[in-house]
Order: C-alpha cells, then sequence, then structure tokens
C-alpha cells in the first residue's frame, strides 16, 4: 500500500466510525474491502487481468465459503442479497469502464462488461453444480485444498507462471513475443491463499464457526490486512466482527492513531531511508570493502524489520478504527537471545500457521510411526521442510530455498546445541550478572545469523549472495 | 483436581523437556511465550496428554494463545474429560 493508499483508507475508516457508528459498520467492511482489492491490484500487461485478478480472489473466496460452511447457513437467503451486492459493486467497477473520470479504483480500463457477466453466470452455476453434489463435504473439501495449493504454486513457480502467462495471452490474443514472468503479479494472493487454506484444514478437522458469505469474504480479505498481513483465524476475527460496536471511544482513537502514526513513521521515514543504503542487487556488487558491506548487510536487516513491522502497524490502527484486533505479527524479534525465539516472535501469524498446519502434523504423524527415527533426524527433517516451505512462500527460486535452509539448519542446530548445553548453562548462570552475559551474546549471535540469512533474501543469484558472505568476512 | 493433572505434567514437563528434574515449575508460569518449551516439545507435551489423560490437543491448538501455563492446560484437559 502506498501513502496515499493508507491515508485514504484511514481516514474513510475513522470518519465511518465516527458519523455511523455500529450502522453499517459490517457493510462498509465488506464493500470497502470488495473495492480495495481492485484499487491496490497494480496494471498488469495481459489485457484485462488487472480487472480479473481481484475478481478471480473473490470467486475463489466465494466457492471456499460454499464448500466450508454447513447446510442451514448455506441455504439462508441472506447470503444471496449479500452475493448480489458484492456482484453489483463489481459490476459498478466495471461499469466505470465508460466514464474516464471514474476510474479512480482499476489500474487500467477495466473490460467489456460480457466478460464479467461470463464470469458471474459460470460461478453460478458452479455453486448450483456443487449444492446438487451428493456426498458433499468430505471430498469435495480436498479437491478445494488441492486447488488452492495448485493455484498457489502455478503463481510461485516461475516457470508455471510463465505457461499461466502465455495461456492468458493467448487468450486475450496478445502476442506471446513479450510474455515474462512478472506478467502476472496477484495481489494479495498469498494471504488470501492461507487464510483459505485454514479454513477449509479448521473444516476437515471439524472446527469451522458457521459464518455467512459477507463475513467470510471481509475475513478474507479485509482491507486493512490484505497486502501484508496479518493471518488472522476465522474464529477471532468473527468475534470482532460481531460485537457490538458503539462507535470509536476517545481511548480507542487515541491507542489506534497512536498505532498508525508509529507505522507510518517506521515504514516511510525509517525503513525508506534505509532503503538507500540497504543490501540490493546493484550495491552488492559495487561494494569493496568489508566495512560497507556490513553496514549495508545492517541497513538491510533493519529495513526489512522496519517496513513490515511497520505495515503491521498499519493495519493494526486502521482496523481498530473499526473495532477489529487484528493479532500481532512482530515482538522485539531482533531482541531474542535464540533462532527458535526470534521465529515465534518474527511475523509470527505465518510461523504460527506453518506450525499448526504443516510442523505439528508431519512431527505427529512421524511420531506414531511404529518403529520411529531417531529424535535428532526427525527435528532434522521437520525443521528445514517447515523453512524451507516458508522460503517457497516468499517465492520458489533458489534464493529462497537458500534462505529457508540457512534456517532450517540454524534451528536444527539451536535445538541441538539447546538440548546438550540446557543443563550446564542452567548450572552455571546462577547470577544475574552471569544470565545478562547469556543474554546479550545470545541475541547478539542470533541477529548477525539472521542477518546473514538476509543476504539470501535481498538478492536474486546465489552466487553474489555468496560473494556478499566472503567479503563480510574479509575472505574475498 | 486441578493438582491431580498438573503435577504429573509439571514432572513430564522438568524431566523429560527441560531435563532439570529438580525445577518446579508454578501452575502460572509462561511455558509457550516464554520460549520454555519449544515447539517440538510441545508435540511431546499433546502426546503425553493423550497418552495420559485420553484426550486429545489439537494440531491447532498448540500455541499460547489456547493454553500458556499449566492451569489453563489444565482446564483444557478437565473440560474434555
Amino acid at each position: 500500500m502506498a501513502l496515499e493508499n493508507i491515508l485514504i483508507l484511514a481516514a474513510a475508516s475513522l470518519l465511518w466510525a465516527t458519523t455511523f457508528r455500529n450502522h453499517g459498520r459490517t457493510w462498509f467492511m465488506l464493500i470497502a474491502s470488495v473495492v480495495v482489492i481492485f484499487w491496490l491490484q497494480p496494471a498488469l500487461p495481459i489485457r484485462g487481468a488487472d480487472f480479473f485478478t481481484p475478481v478471480a480472489t473473490l470467486v475463489l473466496v466465494v466457492l471456499t465459503w460454499f464448500i466450508t460452511t454447513d447446510d442451514e447457513t448455506r441455504k439462508q437467503r441472506k447470503n444471496i442479497i449479500i452475493l448480489a451486492i458484492v456482484a453489483g459493486v463489481v459490476l459498478l467497477l466495471n461499469l466505470t469502464r465508460f466514464v474516464p473520470q471514474l476510474q479512480l479504483f482499476t489500474a487500467s480500463r477495466p473490460p467489456q462488461l460480457e466478460t464479467t457477466l461470463l464470469v458471474f453466470l459460470i460461478t453460478g452455476l458452479t455453486l448450483i453444480a456443487l449444492s446438487r453434489l451428493t456426498r458433499f463435504s468430505a471430498s469435495i473439501l480436498t479437491v478445494g485444498l488441492v486447488l488452492t495449493i495448485g493455484l498457489f504454486l502455478l503463481i510461485k513457480i516461475p516457470a508455471l507462471s510463465l505457461l499461466l502467462s502465455s495461456f492468458l495471452r493467448t487468450l486475450s490474443g496478445q502476442s506471446l513475443t513479450n510474455v515474462s514472468i512478472n506478467d502476472f503479479r496477484w495481489m494479495g494472493f498469498s494471504y488470501v491463499a492461507f487464510r483459505l487454506i485454514h479454513t477449509i484444514r479448521d473444516k476437515q478437522s471439524g472446527r469451522f464457526p458457521s459464518v455467512d458469505v459477507g463475513e467470510f469474504i471481509t475475513y478474507v480479505i479485509f482491507f486493512p490486512a490484505f497486502t501484508a498481513g496479518p493471518i488472522d483465524r476465522l474464529e477471532r476475527f468473527i468475534k470482532d466482527l460481531r460485537a457490538p460496536f458503539a462507535g470509536l471511544t476517545l481511548e480507542a482513537f487515541y491507542s489506534a492513531g497512536q498505532r498508525l502514526l508509529l507505522g507510518l513513521f517506521k515504514k516511510f521515514v525509517i525503513a525508506d531511508a534505509l532503503a538507500l543504503i540497504a543490501l540490493n542487487d546493484t550495491n552488492a556488487t559495487q561494494v569493496t570493502s568489508t566495512f560497507w558491506m556490513w553496514v549495508i548487510v545492517y541497513a538491510y536487516a533493519f529495513q526489512i524489520y522496519f517496513d513490515f513491522s511497520g505495515y503491521t502497524d498499519i493495519a493494526l490502527g486502521i482496523a481498530q478504527l473499526l473495532g477489529i484486533k487484528l493479532p500481532e505479527n512482530f515482538a522485539s524479534p531482533y531482541l531474542k537471545p535464540n533462532l527458535t525465539q526470534f521465529w515465534n516472535n518474527w511475523h509470527m501469524t505465518l510461523t504460527q500457521w506453518f506450525r499448526a498446519y504443516f510442523f505439528n502434523p508431519i512431527t505427529r504423524w512421524l511420531r506414531s510411526w511404529q518403529k520411529p527415527m531417531s529424535i535428532p533426524m526427525m527435528i532434522l527433517l521437520t525443521q528445514v521442510a517447515t523453512m524451507l516451505l516458508i522460503g517457497f512462500w516468499h517465492g520458489v527460486t533458489w534464493n529462497f530455498t537458500l534462505w529457508g535452509l540457512w534456517h532450517g539448519l540454524g534451528l536444527f542446530i539451536h535445538n541441538r546445541w539447546n538440548d546438550a548445553t540446557k543443563a550446564k548453562s542452567a548450572a552455571w548462570a546462577t547470577s544475574p550478572t552471569k544470565l545478562a552475559i547469556l543474554n546479550v551474546s545470545g541475541i547478539l549471535f542470533t541477529f548477525h545469523f539472521v542477518a546473514i540469512g538476509w543476504i539470501f533474501f535481498a538478492l536474486s543469484s546465489p552466487i553474489t549472495s555468496w560473494q556478499v558472505i566472503l567479503k563480510l568476512f574479509g575472505v574475498q | 483436581m486441578t493438582t491431580e493433572i498438573i503435577t504429573p505434567i509439571a514432572k513430564f514437563i522438568a524431566e523429560k523437556i527441560l531435563k532439570q528434574p529438580s525445577k518446579v515449575i508454578s501452575a502460572d508460569e509462561a511455558l509457550i511465550s516464554s520460549g520454555l518449551i519449544d515447539s517440538f516439545s510441545l508435540m511431546d507435551l499433546a502426546l503425553f496428554i493423550e497418552d495420559t489423560f485420553g484426550v486429545r490437543v489439537e494440531d491447532t491448538e498448540l500455541n499460547a494463545e489456547t493454553f500458556d501455563n499449566l492451569e489453563q492446560l489444565a482446564s483444557l484437559i478437565a473440560s474434555r474429560k
């Protein structure tokens, strides 16, 4: 989100909360979120794609709601009204095609109306076909899960996204000569996919609250958290959404405003200033001294923290204006004495997601073997696999693989080290000074481990990354 | 009732997870948010609870939000027995 997007959204939320209080608050959140996903979608070189990408997000969300919700809730009439209103908003946005002055919310001129109506028709028919299915739930949930993960891979794996882009270009009658992996940027999809997978998995384990389609859409694409998280849980979000909202109290206003200002300062003052000197593909090859290499690596480590946690503060601040308390995503991660603690406090909602839906089930499964493998082997396997997946979540490239591997192995080594030295260090650190020594050296070591890991994250080539590391240690 | 649940769990955590058998864990001491129990040992704890009390703790419940100390864990177990 750019500064202007944030300021407009914060002002609109504030205005709504102070003027209308609880009247239509959930409608405001729903409609604003629908409009915002069109507004934030960047322009794409494929004709019509920047309009149909947000439409695809909505279709995907509605289909997921349809297969996860219980029969009784699904049949309620209000869902049809909500869907009609959401479709109406999309059609209004589409109609701005004919009024250039009103094309404020789409990156380029919206496509012809017929195509949108066709998409609605196909979605409607799919919903009808789904509702006629006998033996509805179990297998269809698995299909939904596989399709969501498949779509995620299609977007994230460069070779596949190139194929997708060629297909879409052919579909829209464009030439294939300029096809590129950067053709297709689906704004917010990483987060949307994770919220959808979470709801499907929870439904499979029988813990899915009954929500109407409007509540579900608002949860998945809630505009403050749409582009950069946090990844909330449906049950928690719905509790806030349904709680009576008596308007914005002065106390809540101060606290939300403070959070928002803090976020703006972190992102647009600190992070953007650090970005001028932070490690990137260009300066990585230009810097020749070890000292300056450390400076740009440190700058990157702080830039990414202030950027990301600043966005989180902004999201939490805006949401709070509307009476929604989104979960925290960062808790002083660079002040943690070991890598395990770092990951418990960095992008927490993502790591909790991976723990709940990947790490724990895999660990449980490995534990239940007749002849279980050795504990260290199990820890190595689960930690590396989890961190590799977190790497792939950011993009399926060699550098994200190396970054995931770096952290997976780091967590494994920390676990073994901790196991071997836990009793000894507890016996040694008997005074507050000794405890402080252990703590401070742990913090410094962890921070440097993470900072070196960021080199893979910031750069696009493994060779350049390796050269930067050699330079840091004065080897080259 | 609560003590009956807390005592064996506290013993298990001190002996098997922390490897400090003499350590006393109080009922309101933070276990997860403090980093005392890591994510891998958390699964050990879940399996121990399942074996000892016959109560299932779901994969999605192994977090500080669901329970962060022995007291909260004990009431979670008691509510499912």
